[in-house]
Order: C-alpha cells, then structure tokens, then sequence
C-alpha cells in the first residue's frame, strides 16, 4: 500500500517535470535536442521493459521444460496411464512407498562405496552422515524450504531424481572445507617455538551451496545468529549466489535460450552440524534425499 | 523576464485546470500559483529537477535490479508444472492389482530397510568426530562412552626445500589392525624436523621415546594411531600429527572394549 502511493506520488511528479520541460522547450532554443533525448529515453526505456519482461517469462518456463526433461527420460512409467494401473501411480500411500523405497536403495548404493556421505530426510527434518550404512552424526533441520518440483508428489521426479544419489560437483561455502595452515620448519632448534593453543573462540559463519550433477542445489544456511555479522554474512553470501545465477540466466536468455532451471533444497541447520556436515563429506561426495 | 513568462504561460494553465472542472479550478489555484512560482525561479527548478530524476533512475535501477534478483526467482517457483494428481481413492485400495503391486513394494522395502540397518555391527566400534573433537563408543549398537579426544590440526610443515607434511586425522572407515601396553613412539622425520633438529638415522636411539603415548595405543594402519597423551589440556582441540589422542580414563575402556578388527569411523 505504501509502495502503491510513493509511487502514484514519484509519476505525478514525473508528470510534473516533464509536462514543465514541454513547456519549455516551447520557451528554448534546444527544442529538437531535446526532443531527442526524450526519444532516446522513451526508446531506452521500452527495450528495458521489453527485455525484463522477456527475461521474466523464459525464466517461468524454464521449471517446466525441466520437468519435460525428466518426463521424456521415464516416458515408460508415464502418469497418463488409464485404468488401476494408472491409478495406483496416484495413490498417495503408494507414492509414500516408492519415496521410501527411492530412499533405502540410494543409501545403499553410497553404503556399498567407501565414502563419507550426507542423508537429508525432509520428511522428520534430519540431515545425517553415513559412512558404510552407519549413521555416525545426526543433525536436527530447524527450516526446509525446496522446489515445488521436489517437494510435490510428483511421480517422474521420484523416480528420475531421487532412487540414485545426488554427487556434489562444486560448492560455495564461506567457510574452508580443511582450515589448513602453513607453518614453516624452524633452521635450527634454536628457532624452535612449541605449537600454542588454537584459538577456538573463532565462529566465522557457515553458509555453503552444494551443487549437484543432476542440477539440484542444496542450500546449507546457519541457524543461529550469534553475531551482527552473521546476518549480513548470510546476506552477501545469497547475494552473491543470486548475482552468479541471474548472469548465467541473462547469458542464456540473450542467446535466445530457455535459463536452465535449477531445483533447490534450503536447509537451516544449528552452526556446529552445519560446519561438521560440510568439513565431513568429500568434495565429490554424495548426497540421498528423501522429500 | 521571468514575470513576463509567468504573465504568459499562468492564464494558460488556469485556462486548462478550471476548464474542464470549474468547482475544483479556484481549490487548484493556489497550488498552480506556487508551481508557476517555483518554476520561475530557473537554476533552482533546474537543479530540483536534476535531483529528481536522478533519484528516479536510481530508484527504478534499484527496483529493476530487485526484481530481477528477487522476484524471478520467485515467479519459477510459482509458474505452473504438471504435476501427478495425488488420490486417495479407496475403492482402489480394494482393487486385487493394486494390493498385489503395493505387497510388492511393501516387501522390497522391508528388505531394504533389513540390508541398511545391518549395515550397522552389533560389535563394538567407535565415531570420531574430528571437528569437534569427540568420540562415541558403541558396543551392541548403544552408547556406551563419549568424551573428548584431539585429532589432527590441520597444519602443514614446509620445509625451505620444499618438503611438505599435512597433520591431519584420515577420514573414512577404519579399522584396528593392532593393539599395544606401555607404547613407545617411534619418531617419524616431520617431528625432526619440526624442532629444527637433524634427522637421524632410521633407527637411531634419539627416535624412540617413552610414556608418551600412554599406557595403551591401537593401530590404525598407515602410522595412525588411537593412544593417551601428556598434554590432557589439549583435549576437544585439534593439536595432534593425524592420531587420536584420548585421556588415560577413557583410554582404558576403549582399549578393553575395542578388538583387533572392530570398525572405527573417522569424520
């Protein structure tokens, strides 16, 4: 309400203005100057509209042409089937079953690999570390937050997407995934200085995206806001997220391609699992998730 | 001059607001009075006019670039996607097909679950947690013993020629290939050369040294090694060369507990 009014009060003022600027040009010997630059304007304008709303508009189809995506990989099993077999696709109980099932054998094929790798059950809000089948932390997720394509019964994402593990392929952290530090080897003994304690009391904040092979991103944000700038940590660290992914929508929207849509999951975790998680799984890791 | 404009172009203006509506023409003219006032004074409307449109475009820069960054984003998610229509039909729960398809899958995952629960030994084993520096022993899948440990810090020792040797705890599955009383620790080149001293010989005497370890070390292959330690104040933090460092109390249990073979889970 109080954007609607700024703004009706900015246009009459705007109309203002440039209602005083056409009379005087009348008063001017610049007329046609500018004139032009009112055209300009008007031209510039209308090509920014133009291409936002262009952006706007290939960036909404981009989810359902990754939905098409994955329905073209599963045509098989498609849910346009007729008749009880159809049906049963439908079924909620049904669908809970193969979700789970999805699940167990994705945790299987990483139990079988010598990995470290992460488990997030949206369904009772745990994010666990595995290593061989056994669950060795478990961590509590305060706040889920995930693509409709994720989250909707939808029956090709459940069977494209979740019966295989996701593998990381590049992460943004704020954190580093092994604080290394470089000490040099002292000459002599007489250069020598024994190790101090380490400082513990460093809580830089900790908020990383794991990108996954099949397009999905997982969004790990602290819970916790201990310190002023963990907010605005948070703040730039989305920032930046958002800067990355709307260049590479406009690089593709400007070579007349459909944005590649990425589905996402956004956890909040407290700030000791949600560091423990990202330090534990390898840089490839991978993940199984059960939405 | 500015009065012969604002003689000229008032009766206009006047002309165009009380035109159309003659009640509100009198409520206007204060108003058009006051414009026509500020709009003579040339430099300054010129300048007020400057500022505005400045403020305009970084205004509407600003909106576009929210929007953009903000509510796109926002319209994907809200765009339509076909979505399979979820039913709860119950004359199809009665239908022979589907109580035969949903046995199946019902019997696959309880298989399943069967297959990862056993993943999980009935034996004992222990977790180390590195980033916070703990460990939890586990005998028949319960807690038995947690408690602080030092693992790996993280530093790297380089050498003027170059030569670099990173302390970090090895992370993955593990298991005890040995078990040792009264441990002597064997001095590797990197804690030479990390006091600046000359490395001796391969086995030299100056290499062996004793009760530093505690009374108990279980090997974890590559030089690894859970074992006690001197430096007890340094428990919870990440101090050591790769090995696992525990106080002389929880030593014990895990060294009477843990057997030749029992898993131990490094993270």
């Amino acid at each position: 309400m109080m954007i609607l009014k700024l703004s009706s009060i900015l246009l009459i003022l705007v109309q203002k203005f440039t209602f005083s600027d056409q009379i005087d040009n009348m008063e001017t010997e610049n007329t046609n100057k500018r004139s032009f630059g009112k055209i300009l304007f008007i031209i510039l304008t209308s090509i920014i509209s133009l291409f936002i709303i262009y952006y706007s508009v290939m960036s909404m189809i981009s989810p359902g042409r990754k939905m098409e995506e994955i329905k073209k990989e599963f045509e098989a099993k498609s849910d346009d089937k007729n008749g009880v077999e159809g049906q049963i696709f439908k079924d909620s109980a049904y669908l809970m079953l193969l979700k789970e099932r999805s699940f167990l054998q994705s945790r299987i094929v990483m139990a079988q690999t010598d990995s470290i790798y992460l488990t997030i059950n949206m369904a009772d809000s745990t994010a666990n570390i595995e290593i061989s089948g056994v669950v060795v932390h478990k961590a509590k997720m305060s706040s889920i937050t995930a693509s409709r394509i994720l989250l909707a019964d939808n029956l090709n994402s459940i069977l494209s997407m979740l019966p295989t593990p996701f593998t990381i392929s590049k992460t943004f952290a704020t954190i580093k995934k092994e604080p290394v530090m470089i000490k040099m080897a002292p000459k002599d003994t007489s250069e020598y200085k024994p190790d101090i304690m380490p400082d513990t009391s460093i809580t830089e904040p900790v908020n990383y995206i794991l990108l996954m092979n099949n397009g999905i991103r997982i969004y790990v944000y602290q819970e916790e806001t201990v310190k002023a700038n963990d907010r605005m940590s948070h703040l730039s660290f989305d920032l930046k997220d958002r800067l990355r992914d709307t260049w590479n929508s406009l690089k593709s929207v400007a070579a007349l391609k459909v944005p590649e849509y990425h589905p996402f999951i956004k956890i909040r975790l407290p700030r000791t699992d949600a560091k423990i998680i990202y330090r534990a799984i390898p840089k490839n890791g991978q993940i199984a998730v059960f939405s | 001059m500015d009065k012969i404009i604002n003689d000229g172009t008032q009766p206009e203006i006047e002309k165009k607001a009380g035109g159309d509506k003659p009640v509100n023409g009198n409520k206007n003219r204060p108003d058009t009075t006051l414009w026509q006032k500020f709009r003579a004074r040339k430099t300054l409307f010129s300048m007020v006019r400057f500022v505005f449109f400045f403020i305009c475009t970084i205004i509407v820069t600003f909106s576009l670039i929210l929007f953009i960054l903000y509510v796109v984003p926002l319209l994907k998610e809200l765009s339509p996607l076909h979505n399979t229509e979820i039913t709860n039909n119950q004359e199809l729960k009665k239908e022979p097909l589907y109580k035969k398809q949903t046995s199946l899958l019902t019997k696959d995952v309880q298989r399943l679950s069967l297959k990862v629960n056993g993943y999980t030994s009935g034996q004992s084993y222990i977790v180390i947690n590195t980033i916070e520096n703990r460990f939890y022993l586990y005998t028949n899948k319960k807690l038995i013993r947690e408690g602080f440990c030092s693992s790996g810090s993280y530093m790297m020792l380089q050498t003027a020629k170059n030569k670099k040797w990173v302390f970090k705890t090895p992370k993955g599955k593990y298991w005890i290939h040995g078990k040792t009383t009264n441990p002597v620790w064997k001095r590797p080149d990197w804690s030479f050369v990390e006091e600046g001293s000359p490395i001796p010989s391969a086995n030299d005497d100056s290499r062996y040294e004793y009760g530093v370890l505690g009374d108990y070390a279980l090997a974890l292959g590559d030089g690894y090694m859970i074992h006690g330690t001197i430096y007890k104040r340094f428990l919870g933090m990440p101090v050591t060369h790769g090995c696992v460092r525990l106080n002389d109390d929880d030593l014990k249990i895990v060294f009477n507990t843990l057997n030749i073979g029992s898993k131990v889970y490094i993270f």
